[in-house]
């Protein structure tokens, strides 16, 4: 039997019942990963002791132990997630020999879950980026066309999970980075609401924005890990207070609004796919209308202007005294040495910082940042008012189909464009998921459901409800 | 307008070492980045009040170093348990 196909729910029972065990499953996955990884890229490192702990694992069952929710279920997780004692790159030369001395609140709770950390995936370095082309370990491949990038900065993380390399995934999104891999690679990605899950041990890049995020190839597998990773944490002061369970239930009579900006601003292709799937949830008894959300045209540049800021500032630690990469003090004025050292970030972290010490820089602070600030409470008061009309509001995650590797990467501010329908989410601090929608061109086209904040039940039962109706193919052949 | 000498006082301020090339090409993208977030200029904004962070101090855990097991520091450049700089002057 392929091991490494199954489901989480699959994989959870199927150790615990010893029809198969962990270290079977584990090692299917490592054969797995050796053989697509030329292929796709999806891996910065993977675990050499994934095997030792699902050994660790099966004798616990054996010996009739009590193991948690996820006991041996195979995660990746993106290598801007401190893992203690395994390497945590950001992708980037500035961070390439850091290993952490602890575990992010995240892992922790998936170790303490049973979960197995099968490897590091590949990102944009310091996750600045939309196609994962921006990693110093080379561009992850859509497993679907592997000419084409899989989305980012998420994309390991997400390509990880539709090549079957491992079950689920743990990625961040600050302004899409969870889901818009997620709809290029036809696989289910959440951002949850701001304060929802801990950044404790996240990397930070801009933090008033970001939040981690589960992958999973249904929505079940993403509630699982969810279930597991959610809840307020003392080491993350933004972090909700409470433990939220969540469920799949058969939910009808959602009312949903279709966002028109976000239809109108899309390829046909990628349109036709959005109004297939509006059809497909008025089939299953929701109530679906089009609706406006007017200030979405100002949402791109408030996102860039405070994420660039917030990134000038978070990214201002990198000095290569604490951590770094091998370049001696000796010899260097103190200010010649550090810019020296911060000459090795990479081409779109470089650029990042400059917007965004130009953006809060003297007298251009009320032009830019003070405004995006503004911008971000009108669309949450307009979203606000949409949400006493509807349980969610969908559209396409992104406006786009997945395209080719290279073809953006000379033109940032088209390559800034395409996250226009993620970024809304992220300003708002509200939940949103993408879920596959079907294919164009025999590309993934993924279907973006939001809800007002702290209602992810809410989306998961639409999320859920569509899913089960779409039936749409989760992996490809490799 | 952003001129090539605004970039690298930028990026002198942020401590990065451009090339020339950088310069050249950076100042270009930046110029064409800063015209599209000229589009907040266009919003009447005058009565809508920028988004604040709600938690109080109060809410925060107390201010107690938890430290780490092992080594928290990645460098090799280190002197008599301190860790080495450059010089200052």
């Amino acid at each position: 039997m392929a091991l490494y196909t199954l489901d989480l729910g699959q994989v959870a029972a199927g150790i615990k019942s010893r029809e198969f065990s962990a270290e079977e499953y584990i090692y299917q996955l490592l054969e797995r990963i050796e053989k697509v990884e030329l292929k796709v890229n999806a891996f910065v490192s993977v675990n050499k002791e994934a095997l030792d702990k699902a050994r660790v694992i099966d004798k616990k069952i054996r010996d009739g132990e009590q193991v948690g929710a996820l006991a041996g279920v195979a995660v990746s997780i993106k290598d801007n997630i401190c893992t203690k004692g395994i390497k945590t790159t950001c992708a980037s030369k500035m961070l390439e020999t850091f290993v952490p001395p602890y575990d992010a609140t995240v892992v922790k709770r998936l170790y303490d879950a049973g979960a197995i950390v099968i490897g590091k995936t590949n990102l944009d370095e310091f996750a600045m980026g939309s196609t994962t082309e921006f990693s110093r370990h080379g561009t992850t491949r859509n497993p679907w066309d592997i000419n084409m990038v899989p989305g980012g900065s998420s994309g390991g993380s997400a390509a990880s999970v539709a090549a079957l390399e491992c079950t689920v995934s743990l990625g961040s999104d600050t302004g899409g980075s969870v889901r818009c891999p997620a709809s290029f690679c036809s696989a289910v990605g959440l951002k949850p609401t701001y304060g929802l899950i801990s950044r404790y041990g996240l990397v930070s890049y801009a933090n008033s924005l970001e939040q981690i995020g589960p992958f999973g190839r249904t929505v079940s597998d993403v509630v699982s890990v969810l279930n597991a990773i959610a809840g307020a944490d003392e080491n993350d002061h933004t972090t909700a207070e409470g433990k939220p369970m969540y469920s799949l239930r058969e939910r009808k009579g959602l009312r949903v609004g279709l966002v028109r900006e976000f239809i109108e601003g899309a390829e046909p292709t990628v349109a036709k796919v959005v109004h297939k799937a509006v059809d497909t949830l008025a089939r299953e008894g929701c109530r679906c209308e089009e609706t406006s959300l007017a200030s979405v045209q100002y949402a791109l540049a408030s996102y860039y202007t405070i994420a660039t800021a917030e990134a000038s500032s978070n990214l201002a630690r990198y000095d290569n005294i604490r951590y770094g990469f091998d370049l001696s003090p000796e010899g260097y004025e103190w200010n010649s040495y550090f810019a020296r050292v911060r000459s090795n970030f990479g081409e779109e972290v470089k650029r990042r910082v400059i917007v965004g010490s130009y953006v809060l820089s003297s007298g251009y602070y009320g032009k830019y940042y003070l405004k995006a600030q503004q911008v971000r409470s009108l669309l949450k008061r307009e979203l606000k008012t949409l949400f006493e009309k509807y349980d969610v509001l969908i559209g396409p995650t992104m406006p786009i189909l997945p395209f080719k590797i290279g073809e953006k990467i000379d033109d940032p501010l088209k390559m800034y464009l395409v996250d226009i329908d993620t970024v809304v989410a992220n300003l708002a601090g509200m939940p949103a998921v993408s879920v596959p929608a079907g294919f164009a061109d025999g590309l993934p086209v993924g279907l973006q459901i939001m809800a007002d904040e702290f209602q992810e039940q809410t989306m998961l039962d639409a999320a859920y409800l569509f899913e089960q109706a779409a039936k749409v193919q989760r992996s490809p052949e490799l | 307008m952003v001129t090539k000498e605004e970039v690298k006082r930028l990026s002198w301020l942020a401590r990065i070492e451009l090339s020339e090339g950088e310069l050249e090409r950076y100042t270009l993208q930046i110029e064409e980045i800063v015209k599209y977030l000229d589009v907040l200029d266009t919003i009447p904004l005058e009565h809508v009040k920028p988004v604040v962070a709600k938690k109080k101090y109060a809410d925060l855990r107390p201010d107690e170093s938890s430290g780490f097991e092992g080594n928290a520091l990645g460098t090799k450049y280190r002197k008599d348990g301190y860790v080495k700089g450059p010089r200052m002057v």
